[in-house]
């Protein structure tokens, strides 16, 4: 049985999600907004979409930062959850020297990891371009999943994987059947702050990104001299737009395919 | 909670994920010019033109400061063509040998520039450096708020601006500012003249609102500071869209500064690098450029293409006689550190 | 086990390449000289730690922890109950909470940035209703000060601090806290003695990430905070840029490091001593 929350914790919750949501409402009304620096509302427009979409400069910023976000998330989310997985059965002097390496690139300085990897680049000759960026961002991204889907371990007793290799499961039935299912939402968690953290990250991608890479950010931080355009609202508010409807078009799809099975107990 | 319904979102994302990544684009054969700049520092239709007349490709990537690009030219093998760095930084890039000269034959519109901006003490000769653009750090004020008439530096001390003056977040510019206040270079390498122009910036600290380099802008056209240091090419920007607003370069002098074109060192299109400066300095060419992009133009043969509106701005077009007033920032060696540790303590005001 | 160091290999390879030579190179940085122009000279110097322990950046290095520290308390104390509460919902509320948490932050942090800005000036929307409700007579200054960075920072770090918490509140017994209640235990106590313990892995890993993202974050201190006050990281940036002085930045960088992971450590001793003793104690 499930304990329902109660009534205070939804206020709280309700509070949150409108303190999240009160500066992106600000960007969506702003993109609207018929003027370029000043910060008062001077009348409704659409301009702004419409010149978005003729600015090569921001299309062409907005699909190397996706191409870079989805590559570097698809990458760290299996090496951070491998290197969870593999430590988990590790003796415990073994792990805490790994776990010191693993959480360093979350505490490294931006600037100090942009830098050196820009440094040990130029050293191996690389061209810096989309792969040196896709490179970085695996590199600081894979810590955080790591952490995540540790947590989740941490709290997670081993009793099932061992039941199911009693009955006779081999190690790749117990993972894909038993252990996968229960680390699931760590490994989400830990692709989404993976995915906002690379679309987000300006400093090391600024430092290792070459010619034809610049990504979103790199673009609207170097904007920030002449005063970031309205344009940038009018892109974040379809950013999000196109973010949710596509979420609720995967629900609707795994609902109709989770309808016929209703029913069914646990994949065991 | 159903776990298989975690599972399958989780495969269904990697997926989705996955044909994302694969859409990465493809590139081309045509000749490259890499260029890496400001933020629309250019006129793309002019950048358009360029790429139809001599079929060639133009990639433009950007940088928000001299230090960012400093750094990253300085670790090599950065792959750009044509890089603007400001006055000074052509001057440490030249020292630390990070330019390649410019064959000045290719580039035979060079003529065109103003006198007052060839052979700059930067870069003598304009052996490594072409003129982009140019202005000069002064003040920039709110009349509605400020009624007296400004004139001076001193002005900003004025106790009536509590809390409303904004200045730029940059140690060499503003401890320059009080050196040019009291009668000194904007330069200077005396540890004693820094030091005391340090100490009375600490003494506008009760007027000061923000420190802030490219916001200034957006604070003053929001009238949140009444008055600010600003460089001449901002103080267009903002009377632009707020009227109220007028600018000023002090009497007891200022700084200018220059943003230029310049070649990398190991850049694997020079050649087209110095074509592109040669088209850009085209006078109808040049024009259109700078129309778009709202700077003062060095090219004494684009102003008859200029419009009326662009030649009658001040803000842009500042007189000789304000540009006697002013001075370069130069090189100050293993000074800097005294520059930067005095700036970090005012700031953080101990 | 076999199979463990065959998983384990793939990212101990890529964080030799990426990671740890990388950071060699930094500490090596931070024992080398500089010359005027900012060139690394190959002398050895121990110049750059003893810059540090000038009383001016050890200030500004102790502003920072007491920033960071706060922010992570903060963070903790209004995302728990929000973690929470996602964690006991229905598993359709669920799913849409974790999205509805982490798409805002899919748009650029700067943008995010200035639209505090627009929410916080002295024109702007807070000002103006509370003017318009009349609780004010004029507006309140909120922008540049220590409040509205504390504001910006907690803002940017919440999906850091609920998505772990989450995480280890979703899979908890729930069958515990029905036995808790069984036995006459009140709401309060169940939450103490077994919600609490068991979701402790979420409040370390949401509290160490949040912690360490703070303590490097400067972009909000000058945004915000008017550039009025310096981060430990606005100064390394700082050496590494505009004062063009690695070797002292680097050092900066690497006692940086040193810290925060000593500080991970015995926070993490810490709480796994809290954890044996609650569990003696049941």
């Amino acid at each position: 049985m499930k304990k329902k929350n109660h009534p205070l914790l939804g206020i709280h919750s309700f509070l949150m999600m409108a303190f999240i949501y009160v500066p992106i409402i600000m960007i969506i009304i702003y993109s609207f907004n018929d003027t370029r620096l000043s910060g008062n509302w001077e009348g409704f427009t659409l301009d702004w979409y419409v010149s978005l979409f003729e600015n090569r400069h921001v299309m062409e910023a907005l699909m190397n930062s996706l191409t870079v976000a989805v590559i570097s998330t698809v990458v760290s989310t299996l090496l951070g959850t491998a290197a969870a997985l593999s430590l988990r059965n590790m003796g415990r002097k073994g792990r805490s020297g790994m776990n010191g390496l693993l959480y360093l690139p979350v505490i490294i300085p931006d600037i100090i990891m942009g830098l050196s990897l820009l440094v040990l680049f130029s050293q191996l000759n690389m061209p810096l371009g989309k792969t040196t960026v896709i490179i970085a961002h695996i590199t600081f991204s894979l810590s955080y999943v790591y952490v995540v889907v540790t947590a989740r371990l941490s709290g997670m007793g081993k009793q099932l994987d061992e039941a199911a290799q009693d009955l006779g499961a081999t190690p790749w039935q117990t993972f894909r059947h038993v252990t996968l299912p229960q680390i699931a939402p760590g490994i989400i968690s830990g692709a989404l702050i993976a995915f906002t953290l690379s679309l987000d990250d300006f400093m090391v991608s600024f430092f290792v990104a070459g010619p034809s890479s610049t990504t979103l950010p790199i673009y609207i931080y170097a904007q920030v001299k002449r005063g970031i355009s309205p344009e940038i609202n009018a892109l974040c508010t379809l950013l999000i737009l196109v973010s949710i409807t596509l979420i609720l078009l995967a629900q609707y799809i795994l609902n109709r395919g989770n309808g016929q099975k209703k029913h069914k107990t646990l994949p065991i | 909670m159903n776990k298989s319904r975690w599972t399958r979102l989780l495969m269904a994302g990697m997926v989705a994920v996955l044909s994302v990544g694969l859409l990465a684009a493809c590139g081309s054969d045509k000749e490259t010019l890499h260029i890496y700049s400001w933020a629309d520092n250019f006129d793309p239709e002019v950048l358009k033109d360029f790429e139809e007349k001599f079929d060639v490709k133009v990639t433009y990537d950007n940088y928000a400061n001299n230090e960012d690009l400093l750094a990253k030219i300085k670790a090599g093998g950065s792959g750009y063509d044509l890089i603007q760095p400001s006055d000074y930084m052509v001057k440490t890039m030249i020292e630390s040998e990070l330019l390649e000269p410019l064959e000045m034959n290719n580039i035979p519109n060079f003529v065109n520039i103003t006198d007052t901006f060839k052979d700059p003490s930067y870069d003598p000769g304009n052996k490594y450096s072409i003129v982009y653009t140019s202005g000069v750090t002064g003040i920039a004020y709110n009349k509605k708020y400020v009624k007296d008439e400004i004139k001076s530096w001193g002005d900003l001390w004025n106790p009536e601006y509590k809390g409303k003056v904004l200045l730029l977040d940059d140690n060499r510019e503003m401890i320059g500012m009080a050196l040019k206040k009291q009668g000194k270079s904007n330069s200077s390498k005396d540890e004693a003249e820094i030091i005391a122009a340090s100490d009375e910036l600490k003494t506008l600290l009760p007027n000061v609102l923000a420190f802030d380099t490219d916001n200034i802008k957006q604070k003053m056209i929001q009238e949140e500071g009444w008055i600010a240091t600003v460089w001449s090419g901002d103080a267009a920007f903002i009377a632009a869209e707020n009227p109220d607003v007028a600018y000023v370069v002090p009497e007891e002098g200022a700084t200018i500064f220059s943003d230029n074109y310049a070649i990398p060192k190991g850049a694997k299109n020079k050649e087209l690098a110095e074509k592109f400066i040669n088209f850009m300095l085209e006078p109808e060419v040049s024009a259109k450029n700078y129309e778009f992009i709202g700077y003062s133009n060095p090219n004494t043969k684009a102003m008859e293409f200029h419009s009326e509106e662009y030649r009658a701005n001040t803000m842009i077009n500042l007189t000789e006689e304000e540009l006697r007033r002013t001075e370069w920032l130069d090189n100050v060696g293993d000074s800097l550190s005294i520059y930067d540790r005095l700036w970090t303590e005012l700031k953080s005001g101990r | 086990m076999r199979k463990s160091r065959f998983l384990l290999t793939p990212v101990l390879l890529w964080l030799s390449l990426f990671l740890i030579v990388p950071m060699l190179i930094v500490v090596g940085i931070s024992f080398l000289s500089r010359d005027s122009l900012g060139n690394i000279v190959f002398s050895f110097s121990l110049e750059g730690y003893k810059t540090f322990f000038d009383p001016l950046y050890l200030g500004i290095y102790w502003d920072t922890l007491v920033l960071s520290l706060l922010t992570t308390v903060i963070c903790l104390l209004v995302s728990y109950p929000l973690a929470y509460y996602i964690a006991n919902a229905s598993p359709r509320i669920q799913t849409w909470g974790l999205i509805l948490i982490t798409v805002p932050f899919w748009i650029n942090f700067l943008i995010r940035t200035y639209a505090w800005v627009l929410l916080l000036r002295t024109q702007g929307v807070v000002n103006s209703l509370l003017l318009w409700v009349g609780w004010i007579d004029e507006p309140i200054q909120m922008l540049y000060t220590y409040g509205a960075v504390l504001l910006g920072m907690v803002y940017n770090f919440i999906p850091f601090m609920v998505l772990p918490i989450y995480v280890a509140l979703e899979q908890m017994d729930k069958r515990l806290l029905d036995a808790a209640s069984d036995l006459g235990a009140s709401r309060w106590k169940a939450f103490r003695h077994i919600t609490l313990p068991q979701s402790k892995s979420g409040i370390m890993t949401g509290a160490v990430l949040v912690y360490v993202s703070t303590s490097g974050m400067f972009v909000v201190t000058d945004i915000l905070g008017g550039a009025k006050s310096s981060m430990i990281s606005n100064i390394i940036q700082s050496q590494f840029l505009g004062a063009r002085n690695w070797p002292f930045g680097a050092a900066l960088s690497v006692i940086f490091v040193a810290t925060s992971l000593v500080l991970i450590l015995l926070f993490n001793r810490a709480m796994q001593a809290r954890h044996q003793r609650v569990g003696e104690g049941r």
